[in-house]
Order: C-alpha cells, then sequence, then structure tokens
C-alpha cells in the first residue's frame, strides 16, 4: 500500500458517479443531476447522495445529547453492592479505583480505557471533526479521516460497563449476603454510549474532503502547463 | 358541470410519474470503484485471496479479495447458531458462596435487570449482546442458503438491510471481554467456576468475526448475477 499514484483524485461528485453505501453499486447518471432530486440505487433501493443530506445537523443533535448525559453517566452511581453490612453506591471512576487499589491493575486499566477514555477521546474528537467540517477546512483531511475511522471502530467497545453491570446483577443475587443492583447512573451512561455511536454513525465523512462545489472560493488549481 | 378536485391519490400518482421521468438513468460501473469515504474514484482490480484495497487518497477500506467462500460462510453461520444456543443456554458462570450455589445465563442476567428496576439497560444489552447477533446470525443463514442454492430469497433487500443493521449493532465480543471483567470482579465474592456458555461466547465471538469481515456487497452482487427482480 506504498504506492501512492501521483494522478490527481476526480471525485464522484465531479463525474457524476455514485456508490451505494448499502450494496456497493457504482452508479453513474446518464443526465444532469438537479440538486434536491432524490436518486435511488437500482439495485437495492438505497438513497444515493453525494453528500448525505442533513448530516452535521444530526451529527450535532446527538453529539449535544450525549454531552448533556455525559455529566449524570459519571456522577450518578452505575450500581450499589448490598452486604450484610450495608448498600454501597458505585460510579464508574469508583469501580476503577476499586480495581486499582484492589491490585487488579490490567483490568483497572481495560475498564478505564472502554468506560473513561474511549468516550471522552471520542466527544472530542467528534466536536473537532463536526466543527472543522462546519467550516469546510482542508485541514490535514488524511489524519482526520484516519481519526473518523478510528472513532467508528472502538465506539462500541464502552458498552463494556454496561454489560458488565447486567452480568454482577445476575451473578451476584445471595439474598441478603450479597447483591447487586443496577443504578440510574447505567442508564445514562448506556445513553451516551449510543448516542456517540449514532452521532459517529451519521457524520458524512466526505465533508472532511471539500472541494469547489461546496465551497466556491476554493475553485481548482489551474491546470498546470508542462 | 363543475369538475371534481383531483384526489389526493391522482396527485400523489401523478407526482411519483414525474419523478420517475426526472430521474436520469443510472447506468451500473461495475469497473469503478467509488470510496464511500471520501468520494474519491478509483479503477477496480481483482483482488487476490487476502488483499486489502485502500483508498489511496483517505486510506478507507475500499475491499477484501475474498477470504470465505458464500458456502463457506454459510457453514461458518451454521456453526456460529450453535454456539449462540450454547451461549445462552448453559451458565456462563457457577458461584458457591457458603452453601449457596447459583448458575448464571446470559436472558437470566438480563431479566433480574429488569425486575431490579433498570429496564431500558435490560432492553439495551438484550439487543446488542443477544437479539442482534440471533438475527444476523438467522438472516445470513436466509440469505445465504438460498444465494449457494442459486436462488435469490425473497424479501431479499428488507433481509439484506436488516442485516447490515443488526451487523451494526451486535456487540457480542464487547459482551464476551466484558464477561471476563465481570468474573473476575465477583471472583473476590463467591467461589466461581466457568460454565460452558462462556467458551459458546468465546467461540461465537471469533466465528462473528471472520465472517463479518468479508462485508454484505459479495451477497449483493451475486443475487444481481442469479437476476434480482
Amino acid at each position: 500500500m506504498n504506492s501512492r499514484d501521483d494522478a490527481p483524485v476526480r471525485t464522484g461528485r465531479q463525474l457524476g458517479l455514485f456508490s451505494c453505501h448499502t450494496c456497493g453499486r457504482v452508479s453513474e447518471a446518464a443526465g444532469p443531476v438537479t440538486e434536491g432530486l432524490a436518486l435511488h440505487c437500482p439495485r437495492c433501493g438505497t438513497g444515493l447522495h453525494h453528500r448525505n443530506p442533513r448530516s452535521l445537523e444530526r451529527a450535532w443533535a446527538y453529539t449535544w445529547a450525549a454531552l448533556l448525559l455525559y455529566l449524570p453517566a459519571n456522577a450518578l452511581p452505575v450500581m450499589s453492592t448490598v452486604s450484610v453490612t450495608g448498600t454501597v453506591s458505585h460510579t464508574i471512576l469508583g469501580g476503577i479505583h476499586e480495581l486499582w487499589t484492589a491490585g487488579d491493575w490490567g483490568l483497572a486499566l481495560i475498564v478505564f480505557i472502554a468506560s473513561v477514555g474511549v468516550p471522552i477521546v471520542k466527544l472530542v474528537s467528534i466536536v473537532m471533526l463536526l466543527m472543522t467540517a462546519g467550516r469546510q477546512s482542508r485541514w490535514c483531511s488524511r489524519e482526520r479521516a484516519t481519526l473518523y475511522r478510528w472513532i467508528e471502530a472502538v465506539g462500541h467497545w464502552s458498552m463494556l460497563d454496561v454489560f458488565v453491570v447486567v452480568l454482577l446483577v445476575g451473578m451476584i443475587h445471595f439474598g441478603p449476603f450479597a447483591g447487586v443492583h443496577p443504578e440510574s447512573g447505567l442508564l445514562a451512561f448506556g445513553a451516551v454510549v449510543v448516542l456517540t455511536i449514532l452521532a459517529a454513525s451519521s457524520f458524512d465523512p466526505r465533508l472532511l474532503w471539500p472541494d469547489s462545489d461546496d465551497n466556491p472560493q476554493l475553485s481548482p488549481r489551474p491546470p498546470s502547463h508542462e | 358541470m363543475p369538475l371534481a378536485p383531483p384526489s389526493p391519490l391522482t396527485d400523489l400518482d401523478a407526482q411519483r410519474a414525474s419523478d420517475a421521468a426526472a430521474q436520469p438513468v443510472l447506468r451500473a460501473r461495475p469497473g469503478l470503484v467509488v470510496c464511500d469515504e471520501c468520494d474519491a474514484v478509483h479503477t477496480r482490480v481483482p483482488l487476490s485471496r487476502g488483499d486489502v484495497a485502500r483508498c489511496r487518497r483517505c486510506g478507507a477500506l475500499l475491499g477484501r479479495g475474498h477470504v470465505v467462500t458464500a458456502s463457506g460462510q454459510l457453514a461458518i453461520a451454521l456453526a456460529a447458531l450453535v454456539f449462540l444456543l450454547i451461549g445462552n443456554l448453559t451458565p456462563l458462570v457457577s458461584l458457591d458462596l457458603q452453601g449457596i450455589r447459583l448458575t448464571v445465563t446470559m436472558p437470566h442476567a438480563i431479566a433480574l435487570t429488569w425486575r431490579i428496576g433498570q429496564q431500558l439497560v435490560a432492553v439495551l444489552a438484550a439487543c446488542t449482546a443477544l437479539m442482534f447477533p440471533a438475527a444476523m446470525i438467522l438472516l445470513r443463514l436466509y440469505v445465504l442458503g438460498f444465494l449457494v442454492a442459486g436462488q435469490v430469497p425473497p424479501r431479499f433487500r428488507l433481509a439484506m438491510r436488516a442485516l447490515r443493521w443488526c451487523t451494526y449493532w451486535s456487540m457480542v465480543e464487547v459482551f464476551m471481554l466484558s464477561a471476563l471483567v465481570a468474573i473476575v470482579r465477583s471472583a473476590g465474592i463467591a467461589d466461581l467456576v466457568p460454565g460452558a456458555g462462556l467458551f459458546g461466547y468465546a467461540a461465537l465471538t471469533l466465528l462473528l468475526t471472520s465472517i463479518t469481515a468479508s462485508g454484505l456487497h459479495a451477497m449483493w452482487k451475486r443475487a444481481d448475477e442469479l437476476g434480482l427482480q
């Protein structure tokens, strides 16, 4: 993959080509494509667009919802443990601290990365991508595209703590001697995970590569004289 | 005699007809690949086994040389169904606390979470770790079964769209790691023995990773060749 062709990149929008995201069929519009006309893939029926409609608005809406819920997700307890000595509530960070002090450093690190690191990095990255895409920035497009792919790939892993609590609830129910109960922070945390996944999937990464159709000021490079 | 106003139905029909007329002909260009993530156009080259094609502008995955054939995928999906049943019907772990013995299955843990009062969390966990993986395996069996037999299954488009959605939202691999974390966290509270369900989920994780890597485009292409509508 080191051999990068030096020929200029032509885009689907310049050539009137559409790639279907569902089935992969590449379609070429025989006539001129009027803006706002709904085109559908002849093979699978999915809508065809050069840029997904309202992608930034939808991604911003999910991101704001996730940011708002991030606070209760971390401030409220996600579970409580019942034992003969009483009931103790645990937040996400509290649970990681307990693992750390108990000597399970590897496990503490895994849970920290999945439950704290990934959501924070993901939210900050999505906000950065949405802001730069909104300004039609051409800064570091390839690096931002890589960041986007990374966000898409790791988003699911934050669900780890949700599953852990559900499993602990199932595993530890010895009546009054030992029990684990889910608490409302878990719902907020699960919602943050789902909302960040939705935000990332509704963002159209093609917006990271603006061309002269997005912004007339970015006129195409003049033809070189060879 | 006054003319009756056009009914909304005929209006809609007229609109559809004009839309169809305005829709330009969309010719297939099988020799080209357009990157889904940056819109760069590439010439399609044949890939051999194990090859990975990436976009030269943004680095996105464009395609893989086929690792598993359709009948191989069918066999893997069938094995995945068996391991899904083992993973959910047999205990993930059994615990012992001062003579009280408990065995835990995934549906049981979800049902308890529901009863204790976090119904939405129970639904979220049930969907991503159980229902979507199950739906994904059954849809794959349905679609691949017909395709391998040389037929396009009824409601193929709907099944494929549902399959894509279920694949995106199924989180078996995350659940697998969660089970290990939960086991370590509860090991201090009770004596604990891993059960067959845990190994069922581990095998399921490996099998699903190997079939989802191929993507769904080859199945669409096959159906097209078999005369999809």
